[in-house]
């Protein structure tokens, strides 16, 4: 029994290995490039800092998950009193609410590709929030893409009505790699 | 009067935009913010030089319009437009791959000032009290 032991140890940690591999099969770094644009008529761009972990199989999308940040500092209109104003508590209220955060729940396929249920955290509101995506793979990795419109009054960011639409088209482009 | 009013315009024009060349050299030395895609030499200097021609159309018709005030009213009017052109700037949206939009209106409203600043200067050279 004692000789059996060492080989026995061996054979847990392989197999064990095994499992590790297979439990990173479906996970997805960030790679640089991603752009998060966001726009109505009257304002527009970019967040420049996105992080989180991305779990995802094409193959079996209902064990995929998604669990990602955006700075909400990170706003870059182009001018700098409009990002001075979008970062003020008029909006994103960025020094009591940095950041802008999505969890997924449930994945689903769709005729154009997946959609992501989960929960979108921003200005200190949470709700359950759907965003549709596709994904490609890429000689480098992978590829998630989506359009979406997100209603910045569900979330309290701004007043409703004024100078900019309550409707924001978020365009997302997300290169992944192993 | 025209002449010599235009050569005063394109030459303080192209001093300013030299100055403002040279002013965006140091600017990116110690601050490290590229607008060199937005406001390149040749735009700088072009900008000026537009700026120092209208000025000296300017000048000749309220020369001729207002004979004895019409360089008060100039002077005025120059400095005035010069404080005005600074909502350009700041109102100014820059594409959204660079970086530190807030640095570019501490990098162009000084050059706004830098035609007026010539026109004033170099005046004396090319119109003479009587």
């Amino acid at each position: 029994m004692k000789k059996a032991f060492t080989p026995l140890l061996a054979l847990f940690f392989l197999a064990g290995s095994g499992f590790t591999f297979l439990a990173a099969a479906g996970d997805w770094r960030i790679a640089d490039g991603y752009s998060i644009i966001f726009s109505t008529e009257e304002a527009s761009g970019i967040f420049k800092n996105f992080k989180g972990t991305i779990v995802f199989d094409e193959q079996h999308p209902a064990s995929s998950k998604f669990d990602v940040t955006i700075d909400a500092a990170s706003i870059n209109t182009g001018n700098a009193l409009q990002n001075k104003h979008a970062k003020s508590d008029e909006w994103f209220d960025a020094a009591k609410y940095p950041q802008i955060h999505f969890v997924s729940r449930n994945f689903a396929g769709t005729s154009a590709g997946y959609q992501v249920t989960g929960d979108l955290e921003m200005h200190g509101v949470k709700k359950p929030f759907t965003i549709p995506f596709t994904f490609k793979r890429t000689a480098t990795g992978g590829l998630f893409a989506g359009v979406f419109i997100v209603n910045r009054t569900d979330f309290h960011v701004g007043k409703p009505g004024g100078q900019v639409s309550d409707q924001i088209k978020l365009e997302v482009s997300v290169p992944v790699t192993k | 009067m025209f002449n010599r009013s235009l050569l005063l315009g394109i030459v303080s024009g192209v001093l300013a935009g030299i100055a403002g060349i040279v002013y965006s050299r140091v600017y990116y030395t110690v601050n490290e913010a590229d607008f060199s895609g937005v406001a390149s030499g040749i735009r700088i200097l072009s900008a000026s030089l537009f700026g120092g021609i209208l000025a000296a159309m300017g000048y000749v018709a309220l020369d001729r319009l207002l004979k004895r005030k019409g360089e008060v009213v100039f002077n005025l009017l120059f400095t005035l437009l010069s404080f005005a052109s600074l909502l350009v700037p700041i109102a100014y949206k820059l594409p959204l791959n660079l970086e530190t939009p807030e640095l570019f209106p501490g990098m162009v409203i000084p050059m706004h000032f830098f035609p007026a600043l010539a026109w004033y200067t170099l005046k004396p050279l090319f119109f003479r009290r009587n």
